[in-house]
């Protein structure tokens, strides 16, 4: 197990390099630099410019530089947000979004769980039909539409919700409900289908045999095996809810990473577009590397193999 | 079945909602504005919605009242030398920074020193460089102390220039020439900005910034006005339509724009909360002078007689957008643009000149002339930039659309990468301002690379001149001049479209569209 861990864990690092280096050269290989505007910068300012912001050194030399400031945690002062470093800004904006991130985990697995098992205990019955059609609803409605759609009826028809921003607990209640859904169903789909297969296993039917009372055989006798399907399903769930809310953040105008990240990119503020990537980075590699050792865990072929 | 117990749960959150949010606590003023600042330091700002907060948190020698009339600041009067070459500036009695320091005349040689010297590495430094030695102390080659500012007595400042600059008083309202708190910067370096040390002298000072989030303001106790309006709060609002949503739930009492779509439904549901006001800008196409096939004025002539920016504004946008007749927008005072003799010529008489010149230029039925047209702007631009193809369809032009980002868009026009491309120019209220972008040593912002000597030299000559009249009758000639080459095609003033709610009073529309708090009230 400790092998397998080891490895995993240099796996992740190796990532991890590949990845900042990739987007490090990247961003500055796209057109326009941080200091473009549509207004006239005369030579000498650029220059000033330029050296302030370690710009003026190869490129090469810009990189080093860089590891040697990640690997001391500073991300750098922030080229366009000139008043913050990149620190101060992740550390305002993670927090929202993992709360938005993790609120939207918390709803998807509710209620993917319960109308997946809901409409599994009775497949092909009515509530069945009616609550996989509702979910499936759900899945050809993507957050790009869906949260619009929210803060048009919820926000200014109705005006029961701030349409965006943050302030109060009720901003937390549109986005992670927009940003879930999709998730809700495919936990549902997942659900349903894995506790229809566990209610035909032979063991549940002796429990029903025995006359066990109805609720002991769902919760004792069926939920923990329908739902390893769910588990595995977790880990590339969870990072897509926090880099799915990205587009979320937009929508609802939320201070996140994500928020940060497309603006970012669009000004060409290579150390913020570093500082998301590798905050985005860290929590998916670390995502995956928990799923694969629950894997590891469940599954002891996976540690045979090994 | 807790299941169920679950699932209802969720059902009643989605339906029924939570009780109504929270307004924002009554008095304070929430405003929208287009984006998230990138720094609230005057010497460093860039963009037009810094400009708007920091015209709240400081107040510069000039200023502007609610109509965008230049009134007196910090200073409460100013005289020009006989040779236009000395500005003096009287400061009012007893300034105060919003610590309650004294502020002297002394803190703004510091300030103009800071903007200039090389290693604040301001973008906008430029602004200042009509002061003596200015560009040579930005460029490293003279010390700051070598700039032409200084303060004889505390309350008297003394600014040099190099050329008569008749319009100073307008260039000072601008962030680049207020002062800042040198005893705070002292004694705290760059985190002086930082809402814990923060020290200004305008009206408002900074309460918090929460980035993306909001910046706030409070009224500066030591100003010397009282304010109507205690808290400001400023929303970045990047996305129109979020704007426009936030703002018809309530969230926000003014918003800097929302989508042009939505301007008929405004117009009849809505009509007390809209402000339409033309902005001091133009809005043209560009063509690049060096290649083929626009290094031939007769075909850019030709693209030129065919666009009827009219059409654009009242036909094709019809959003209250001004159609330009000059390179100069019609707004700037005091100047007579010369208005080229084709606006007036019917459409057809047009259209055959214009095939001619394409004939002459060796373009017609056997070898059509192709062209890349290149924009940015996805609102008004896109259907505009449709509406030009069609126009120069019409003399068997094909027109192919470009579009790419803001970035990149401009940067390729820097780098003269394009054939004939949208640009913009929001200004200032003299003619000089625009007429500069087409000076032949003006660097990459002539973006065409228009080059003529006598505009050169009438454009120089004009620098010179300390009387406005003379000064705007040589512009003039020049604009004249440059107009019958047709380096640019001139397509509209913009109309800032704000929505504002109607209990605010003491709003008022400008051609700069800046609203001070300060003049507000509930």
């Amino acid at each position: 197990m400790t092998g397998y861990l080891l490895n995993r864990l240099l796996i992740s690092g190796a990532t991890f390099l590949v990845i900042i280096t990739a987007v490090f050269f990247m961003i500055r290989a796209a057109p326009g630099g941080p200091f473009d505007g549509d207004r006239r910068l005369p030579p000498e300012v650029e220059a000033n410019l330029l050296a302030a912001y370690d710009l003026d050194q190869p490129p090469g030399r810009q990189y080093l530089n860089y590891l040697g400031m990640l690997a001391r945690g500073d991300l750098g002062p922030s080229f366009k947000q000139k008043d913050f470093t990149v620190n101060e800004l992740i550390a305002s904006g993670l927090p929202v979004s993992l709360g938005v991130g993790l609120t939207a985990l918390l709803l998807a697995v509710l209620g993917g769980v319960g109308i997946g098992v809901q409409a599994g205990l009775s497949p092909g019955s009515f509530s069945d039909a009616a609550l996989m059609g509702a979910a499936n609803l759900g899945l050809a409605l993507p957050s790009i539409v869906l949260a619009p759609l929210a803060v048009l009826v919820f926000a200014v028809w109705l005006g029961w919700l701030p349409a965006g921003g943050v302030g109060s607990p009720a901003h937390f209640i549109l986005p992670p409900l927009a940003l879930a859904l999709p998730f809700v169903t495919a936990i549902a789909r997942l659900t349903r289908g894995s506790v229809a297969e566990t209610l035909l296993e032979p063991h549940v039917m002796t429990a029903h045999a025995k006359g066990l009372p109805h609720r002991r055989i769902v919760f004792r006798h069926i939920l923990p095996i329908a739902l390893l399907p769910v588990l595995s399903f977790l880990g590339p769930a969870a990072a897509a809810l926090l880099t799915g809310s990205v587009v979320i953040e937009q929508v609802f105008e939320l201070p996140g990473i994500g928020r940060y990240f497309v603006q970012a990119a669009l000004n060409r503020d290579y150390t913020l577009v570093m500082g998301v990537v590798v905050v985005y980075a860290a929590f998916i590699l670390m995502f995956n590397l928990l799923v694969d050792l629950c894997y590891a865990r469940l599954d002891p072929r996976i540690r045979v193999a090994d | 079945m807790k299941t169920f117990a679950l699932q209802h749960l969720l059902l009643l959150l989605l339906l029924n909602g939570l009780p109504a949010h929270a307004r924002e606590s009554d008095g304070d003023l929430i405003l929208g504005n287009p984006g998230e600042p990138q720094t609230l330091d005057p010497h460093r700002y860039n963009l037009r919605l810094e400009e708007t907060i920091l015209t709240d948190l400081f107040l510069g020698l000039t200023a502007m009242d609610p109509e965008g009339r230049i009134i007196p600041g910090a200073a409460e009067s100013w005289t020009v030398s006989e040779d236009g070459l000395t500005w003096t500036f009287r400061l009012r009695e007893n300034l105060k920074w919003s610590d309650g320091e004294p502020l002297t005349a002394e803190d703004f040689v510091f300030s103009f020193r800071r903007l200039l010297d090389p290693a604040t590495a301001a973008s906008l430094a430029y602004f200042m460089y009509p002061i003596a030695n200015a560009r040579a102390v930005n460029a490293g080659e003279l010390p700051p102390a070598a700039l032409g500012v200084s303060a004889p007595d505390p309350r008297t400042l003394a600014l040099e220039l190099a050329e008569p600059y008749p319009h100073l008083p307008e260039r000072l309202l601008y962030p680049t020439g207020f002062a800042v708190p040198g005893h705070v910067i002292d004694a705290h370096g760059d985190d002086w900005v930082k809402a814990e040390h923060w020290v200004s002298n305008g009206a408002y000072r900074l309460e918090a910034w929460r980035p993306q989030a909001y910046v706030a303001l409070e009224a500066n106790p030591h100003f010397h006005e009282p304010v109507a309006i205690p808290r400001v709060r400023y929303l970045p609002l990047a996305n129109e339509q979020n704007a426009y949503n936030r703002y018809r739930a309530g969230e926000v009492h003014a918003i800097g724009g929302f989508p042009s779509s939505e301007l008929d439904r405004v117009r009849r549901t809505m009509p007390e909360h809209l402000r339409i006001s033309p902005l001091l800008s133009m809005i043209y196409l560009v063509f690049n002078t060096t290649r083929a096939p626009f290094d031939d004025v007769r075909v850019r002539e030709a693209l030129t007689l065919m666009v009827q920016p009219d059409i654009l504004t009242e036909k094709i946008q019809r959003t209250g957008n001004y159609a330009a007749r000059s390179f100069v927008p019609f707004l700037v005072e005091g100047y007579d643009a010369p208005v080229p003799a084709f606006h007036d010529q019917p459409l057809p008489d047009r259209m055959s000149r214009a095939k001619a010149l394409l004939g002459e230029a060796g373009y017609g039925p056997d070898n059509p002339l192709e062209v890349t047209l290149r924009y940015f702007d996805e609102g008004d631009g896109k259907r505009s930039n449709l509406a030009i193809a069609s126009f120069w369809r019409q003399i068997g032009v094909t027109t192919r659309l470009h579009h790419t980002e803001l970035k990149v868009h401009f940067t390729d026009l820097r780098q003269g990468d394009f054939q004939v491309a949208q640009a913009g120019w929001i200004g200032e209220n003299n003619p000089g301002h625009y007429l500069e972008l087409l000076i032949s040593d003006a660097g990459n912002v002539n973006y065409g690379r228009y080059r003529n000597q006598a505009y050169d030299t009438l454009m120089q000559a004009a620098g010179k001149q300390k009387e406005l009249a003379e000064r705007y009758r040589l512009m003039r000639e020049a604009e004249a001049l440059a107009m019958g080459e047709y380096p640019v095609v001139p397509l509209w003033s913009v109309a800032v479209k704000r929505l504002v709610s109607p209990d605010l009073k003491g709003w008022h529309e400008n051609h700069r569209d800046v609203h001070a708090v300060r003049y507000l009230s509930w």
